[in-house]
């Protein structure tokens, strides 16, 4: 089968500065894929010129087997490292509005995102300017807009930047579903812990080349020898697990729709 | 006619929901106007007071102007007994402003003779300079002879109005003082004097019946119509400008361009605001109709019902006001589009913004001679030509094929702008960080799609 996502010595300079360097890259079909990499690595470049934001100087990009068009824009749900939100607009007009800019239409917007908007405790906020929500809440207002088409491919930059322990666990799940669904998904991310949870390949790229690309379980397996294991560790409770009983235990809820007006 | 690209009218709705809901949108339909007419008042009340009232001391060496010269004065406001002459006056410029003018003026006799002159000038020039009065005039003893008289006031330039008004009262009291010299009855003068008006009428054997009746009202629409247009341009270019910016510093273009054109969200921007601009339109006009229905006007105590803005300037109203704003609509988005703060762009936004202002002022041309060669020129160089052949329309059609061609250099000019703008556009709003330079934003006109 043809990879989801395939690059092609693919090269992006800024003047003099090479940023993305002779980059092969393939992602098969249904498979949730990390990219990692230390800061300026070119990740985001990488994935711009996926999207066909910035154009790439050599090489070749191919999704679903195609050149990036406007059509297969529609197939893709893109999240950018750098969120944008509308900040005079209203939750409501601004997640409608995403929805029609991906052709479609409100009916459907509304239904498909029901699901979501309440497990992400937005609805109370629909109707509020997007300018009185905090950073991690419209950060869920712009993954709705990134999942509002269904897309069959998912390009998230750093979908967990900004988030809590609460909404982690949340995204968490919501591709663990999305791989389960047989939606193909590929996600930067600086926690090797999610990636090591999550993904089923990983690429792991530094000063615009690839340095490692393979399953999870090839890469440990290649490396056993040469990194040291982990020393045995007294069973603890983890930090998140605590953070998250402890606004359990709060015995207080989000906020309704009452409580915000 | 194919089906627009559902994401641009997607694009379009988003801009025109959000800007007509917003106070900005409000506050500008009701500044716009206000402004309009307090510039108007502030107009009329500038005009009132340069008819200032005063003291005018009277040297009259001839010993025989100064009495008639009361008497003409006290004649203009005997002038308008019956209310039919004051009907008539009403309508008559002079004879308004000598009518207002005859209750402000306080002349007093200084005597004098050719030796103390002198003396006297020395007294009233103090009295002038500490604005005892305002001013006086010396009549020499050859006065009735060679027709010649001093004003003397504080500055030369002030009081053009009174200074004319005085003097044509006292040529009138001269002529009469003449023909008693003459042997006739200074009656006769009265009698006889006829003022004569030009009524201005097109040179066609059928007239554009509005154009002769409605001259004054229709003249005033022109202006007022040209008016809005440069404004509108100018609001609406601030408008584009602020939204570009702010969908690039809020980052939020990265997400639409993943899935709109570019081009299409200038496009869609351009086309949004221009349709919050007739909008705004739509509501001055109900308003305007509101305030002119009969029963409103009777209501208000005002006068008789304005007669109709002629069809052609309407037409050509909103016309020239669409080409002219979609002409500097992709000025604005492309010149705002590479910098992240308004200050960084003000600099070149200043561009579209001068030649604004440089079209509004030719406006003169238009008007003064709609056909002159000058006014030919304007209103064919793109962006001038919104402005001028508008006005040119208003004020005196010009030949058909002179308003196609400049439609179509219009339309030529808004096309090639919108290429390059979208060219520089799509480049610069994802640039962030450092401002570019004029060579960098041409490179990226360069760039091949
Ligand atoms: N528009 C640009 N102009 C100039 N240099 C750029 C531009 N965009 C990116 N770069 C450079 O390219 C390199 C790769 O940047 P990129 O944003 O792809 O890194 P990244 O791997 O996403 O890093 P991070 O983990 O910090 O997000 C960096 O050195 C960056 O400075
Ligand atoms: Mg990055």
């Amino acid at each position: 089968m043809n990879p989801t996502i395939k690059l092609t010595g693919v090269v992006k300079r800024f003047g003099k500065f090479t940023a993305v360097d002779g980059l092969d890259l393939e992602v098969p079909a249904g498979v949730t894929f990390g990219l990692l990499g230390p800061n300026g690595a070119g990740k985001t470049t990488t994935i711009r010129m996926i999207m066909n934001i910035t154009k790439a100087d050599e090489g070749e990009i191919r999704v679903l087997g195609e050149p990036m068009s406007e059509a297969l824009q529609e197939r893709i749900g893109y999240l950018p490292e750098e969120r944008g939100l509308y900040r005079k607009m209203k939750v409501i007009d601004q997640i409608l509005f995403f929805a029609s800019i991906k052709g479609v239409d409100r009916k459907t917007a509304m239904e498909r995102l029901e699901r979501w908007i309440d497990s992400m405790d937005l609805r109370p906020w629909l109707q509020k300017k997007t300018e009185e929500l905090s950073k991690g809440m419209q950060q869920k207002v712009q993954f709705l807009g990134t999942i509002v088409h269904d897309p069959p491919v998912l390009i998230l930059d750093e979908p967990f930047s900004g988030l809590d322990p609460l909404n982690v666990v949340l995204l968490k799940d919501f591709l663990t579903e999305f791989k389960r669904q047989g939606k193909t998904v590929v996600f930067s991310t600086h926690v090797m812990e999610q990636a090591e949870r999550l993904c089923d390949r990983i690429a792991l790229i530094y000063r615009g080349k690839k340095l490692l690309d393979g399953t999870v379980k090839e890469i440990k397996h290649a490396y056993r020898d040469r990194v040291p294991l982990p020393p045995p560790v007294e069973p603890e409770p983890e930090l998140e697990k605590i953070f998250i009983k402890a606004v359990e235990e709060s015995g207080l809820s989000a906020p309704t729709a009452e409580a915000l007006r | 006619m194919s089906a627009v690209n559902p994401k641009l009218l997607a694009v379009i709705r988003r801009e025109y929901l959000q800007q007509v809901r917003s106070k900005a949108f409000w506050i500008s339909t009701i500044l716009i106007p206000t402004l309009g007419l307090g510039f108007i008042f502030l107009q009329v009340a500038l005009s009132k007071s340069l008819i200032a009232k005063g003291k005018i001391g009277v040297v009259d060496l001839t010993g025989r102007l100064y009495q008639p010269l009361l008497a003409e004065y006290a004649a203009r406001g005997d002038d308008d007994e019956d209310a039919a002459k004051k009907a008539e006056e009403a309508r008559d410029e002079e004879g308004r402003r000598n009518r207002s003018l005859s209750t402000k003026i306080d002349f007093f006799k200084v005597d004098a003779t050719a030796a103390t002159l002198p003396d006297v000038r020395r007294k009233l020039n103090d009295d002038v300079q500490k604005e005892r009065i305002k001013a006086y005039i010396v009549i020499p003893a050859d006065a009735l002879q060679k027709g010649d008289a001093e004003w003397r006031a504080q500055s030369v330039k002030s009081d053009l109005v009174m200074r004319e008004t005085i003097a044509s009262l006292l040529s009138r009291a001269a002529t009469k003082e003449r023909l008693k010299d003459q042997g006739v009855s200074p009656d006769v003068y009265d009698k006889a004097r006829l003022k004569v008006t030009l009524d201005p009428r097109e040179a066609k054997e059928v007239e554009t019946p509005e154009a002769s009746k409605n001259a004054g009202f229709n003249l005033a629409i022109s202006g007022i119509f040209f008016f809005l247009i440069y404004i509108s341009i100018f609001v609406y270019g601030a408008f584009i400008m602020r939204g570009v910016l702010e969908e690039k510093n809020s980052r939020i273009v990265e997400v639409i361009v993943s899935s709109v054109r570019p081009t299409h969200l200038m496009l869609g921007k351009i086309v949004g605001i221009g349709l919050v601009g007739l909008t705004q339109y739509a509501v001055w006009a109900l308003l305007t109709l509101g305030l002119t229905l009969p029963a409103v006007v009777g209501a208000l105590g005002l006068g008789a019902t304005l007669p109709p803005i002629p069809t052609g300037t309407l037409v050509a109203f909103v016309v020239f006001f669409l080409l002219g704003y979609f002409l500097y609509a992709g000025l604005y988005a492309a010149l705002a589009a590479p910098f992240n703060t308004e200050q960084e762009a003000q600099q070149f936004v200043m561009i579209p913004g001068m030649m604004l202002v440089l079209a509004s002022t030719t406006w003169f041309f238009a008007f003064n001679s709609p056909n002159g060669m000058l006014a030919q020129v304007l209103s064919f160089i793109p962006f001038t030509s919104p402005l001028l052949m508008f006005m040119r329309i208003s004020v005196q059609p010009p030949p058909a094929w002179q308003i196609g061609v400049s439609v179509a250099i219009l339309l030529v000019s808004i096309w090639a702008v919108a290429w390059l703008a979208g060219r520089v556009y799509r480049v610069g709003i994802l640039m962030y960080g450092k401002k570019p330079t004029l060579p960098e934003i041409f490179r990226w006109v360069r760039q091949a799609d």
